[in-house]
């Protein structure tokens, strides 16, 4: 595989916190469009692999490429600026105000004032939450506040989209509205969407990447993962059995 | 979608009544009265600097009173060297905002977490009174200004119009220049807290994590708030020194911070009314205490502030618009209420 066609690589990356190894010597690769979802048990290092490429924490070893260029332990804002987009597990917002100015303080940081209304108006509606425009985020539910940050996410037009478990505390309707936009989306940016929800998973899944204790276990289509009987030992377990 | 400065009525509400209050009382009063708000107005703009970088830039400083002496100090120094007050006024504000970008440069790009930058903050500004206090001989001069170390130095001149360094201004006059700058000071934070700057500030104070991954610079947008904050204690600073004609180096004590800090509480974070109003309150209560001899002020005001926090956590400004906007509600429903039992009797 090319380099060339890779919007993300990682080689060699490694994250210690004192004797532990919560990442371990992973090669990522994506190529550009492409949608990747990225599985493993609670503790498999999946967030602190999504830490360590938007540049909130700084790899032990090893380097991250995006787009061609070398962003290993840059910093946060100049990463984001190069066009990486990421819905935090625990949502980020900003609690205070409301999801409009949530929205907008994201659009703004590309256009200019009049342009970043109507993409913050646009981005609202796509993501069905046109109704909460003036709601103070910090009221909201879980799964809404977890849609807000995917608007802040979106309205941003990164090139390379990281969801760290999107779905979480989301309705049906609102997960089935949030798999058609992680499709809609994957059609313009690359997208890493972390999961655990298998239903959410088998809606958008086409190549897996499977974690286990920071390492990289398996990587191959949903099909074969799901058939897989050691990935299904160490994480999917029953409910794989039962689906 | 968050209000803008021109449509929102507290707004005009404030700026109404400082203008009120700045033609007005010079005519209402008696001189004492006149000099006594003036010390408020100063103070005011003091509270204001702090409330700002506290409520609109989540910056929690314990040493604002280190850019309140340094402007001070920068005023009584230039004036008494160089006769006039315009440029000196101007200093007082210039020359506390570098230091505050300085100091904010190495807090900020520093990954100082927020207690770290509490203490930080007060300890610079300890230095800063311990430093003054130890400039007492005749070899710490500047120019024709001597320090003066804890004695502080005496007969700084009046402020006079810009020009004509021989037209003093009259108490009442000096009250009224120092309420413009007040309100000017009011106006141009509102309409910068509206701005695309402020609303980045009022996001990395609601979330640090989000508005990098934004991609804003956290570290650059809370140097220059930060700045901003340090200019104006400067002006205040510079405004007291020229008010009392006297400077020492209480104006940089720990005491002075921390009634930035109780004004700043008292009245309510996060707005700008609240600071001035917590400000006025609260001296003009030390003001009152200290003529009771019985009870300690000081003890008393201490019990004011915690009666205060625990009554209040917000604040007397948020407190009452919250008060004031349930009565509203309540006072717009009950002819409503009043027509549906009226139907409801009707049909029986």
């Amino acid at each position: 595989m090319s380099d060339d066609y890779n919007i993300l690589t990682t080689r060699g990356l490694t994250m210690q916190f004192g004797g532990v190894t919560a990442v371990d010597n992973v090669d990522f690769n994506l190529r550009e469009g492409e949608l990747r979802c990225l599985l493993g048990p609670n503790g498999a290092g999946k967030s602190t692999f999504f830490k360590c490429l938007t540049g909130q924490l700084t790899p032990t070893k090893g380097t991250v490429t995006f787009a061609g260029q070398e962003i290993t332990g840059a910093l946060t804002h100049k990463i984001v600026n190069l066009g990486v987009g990421i819905k935090t597990q625990v949502p980020n917002v900003f609690d205070g105000v409301s999801a409009y100015e949530n929205v907008r303080l994201s659009a703004r940081r590309k256009h200019l004032a009049p342009l970043a209304r109507e993409l913050t108006h646009a981005t609202l509606e796509r993501c069905g939450i046109t109704h909460l425009a003036k709601r103070e985020v910090g009221l909201l539910s879980h799964g809404q506040r977890q849609l807000v940050e995917l608007a802040m996410v979106l309205a941003g037009e990164p090139k390379l989209i990281l969801l760290d478990e999107p779905a979480a505390g989301m309705t049906g309707d609102e997960r089935d509205r949030l798999a058609q936009l992680v499709l809609e989306s994957a059609r313009s940016a690359a997208v890493v969407v972390v999961e655990h929800d298998m239903a959410f998973i088998r809606q958008i899944a086409k190549f897996v990447t499977v974690f286990n204790r920071g390492a990289i276990f398996r990587e191959a289509m949903i099909e074969d993962i799901m058939q897989d009987r050691e990935v299904q030992e160490i994480y999917l377990g029953k409910q794989a059995n039962a689906a | 979608m968050e209000k803008s400065v021109i449509r929102d009525p507290g707004f005009y509400v404030m700026v109404g009544i400082g203008l009120a209050v700045m033609f007005i009382a010079p005519v209402m009063l008696d001189l004492f009265t006149i000099m006594q708000f003036t010390q408020y107005v100063v103070l005011s703009v003091f509270a204001l600097s702090l409330g700002y970088i506290w409520g609109f830039g989540g910056i929690l400083s314990f040493g604002q009173a280190a850019f309140f002496g340094l402007g001070a100090y920068t005023f009584a120094v230039a004036s008494i060297n160089m006769g006039s007050t315009t440029i000196p006024m101007v200093l007082a504000f210039i020359i506390p905002t570098i230091f505050g970008a300085a100091l904010g440069y190495f807090m900020f790009y520093g990954r100082l977490s927020d207690v770290y930058l509490g203490v930080v903050t007060l300890v610079v500004a300890l230095i800063f009174w311990k430093l003054i206090n130890h400039t007492a001989g005749p070899e710490y001069s500047i120019g024709k200004a001597r320090l003066g170390g804890f004695n502080g130095i005496p007969s700084i001149p009046t402020l006079h119009i810009p020009g004509d360094t021989g037209a003093w201004l009259d108490p009442a006059q000096m009250f009224q220049v120092f309420m413009a700058i007040l309100i000017i000071i009011y106006i141009a934070l509102r309409f910068l807290i509206a701005s695309d700057f402020g609303r980045v500030s009022i996001g990395i104070r609601e979330n640090e994590t989000r508005a990098s991954l934004l991609g804003y610079d956290v570290r650059l947008q809370k140097v220059i708030v930060f700045a901003i904050g340090g200019g104006i204690a400067g002006l205040a600073g510079a405004m007291w020194a020229t008010y009392q004609s006297f400077i020492d180096p209480n104006s940089v004590s720990m005491e002075m911070s921390a009634k930035a800090l109780v004004w700043v509480m008292a009245g309510g974070v996060g707005t700008l009314a609240g600071p001035i109003i917590g400000c006025i309150l609260l001296q003009w209560l030390t003001l009152k205490l200290g003529t009771v001899d019985v009870v300690n002020s000081i003890a008393v005001l201490g019990a004011i502030m915690m009666v205060l926090v625990l009554a209040l956590p917000k604040g007397i400004v948020p407190t009452a618009k919250m008060l004031a906007m349930n009565g509203w509600t309540l006072w717009n429903r009950r002819p409503n209420r009043d027509a549906v039992t009226r139907k409801a009797v009707k049909h029986e």
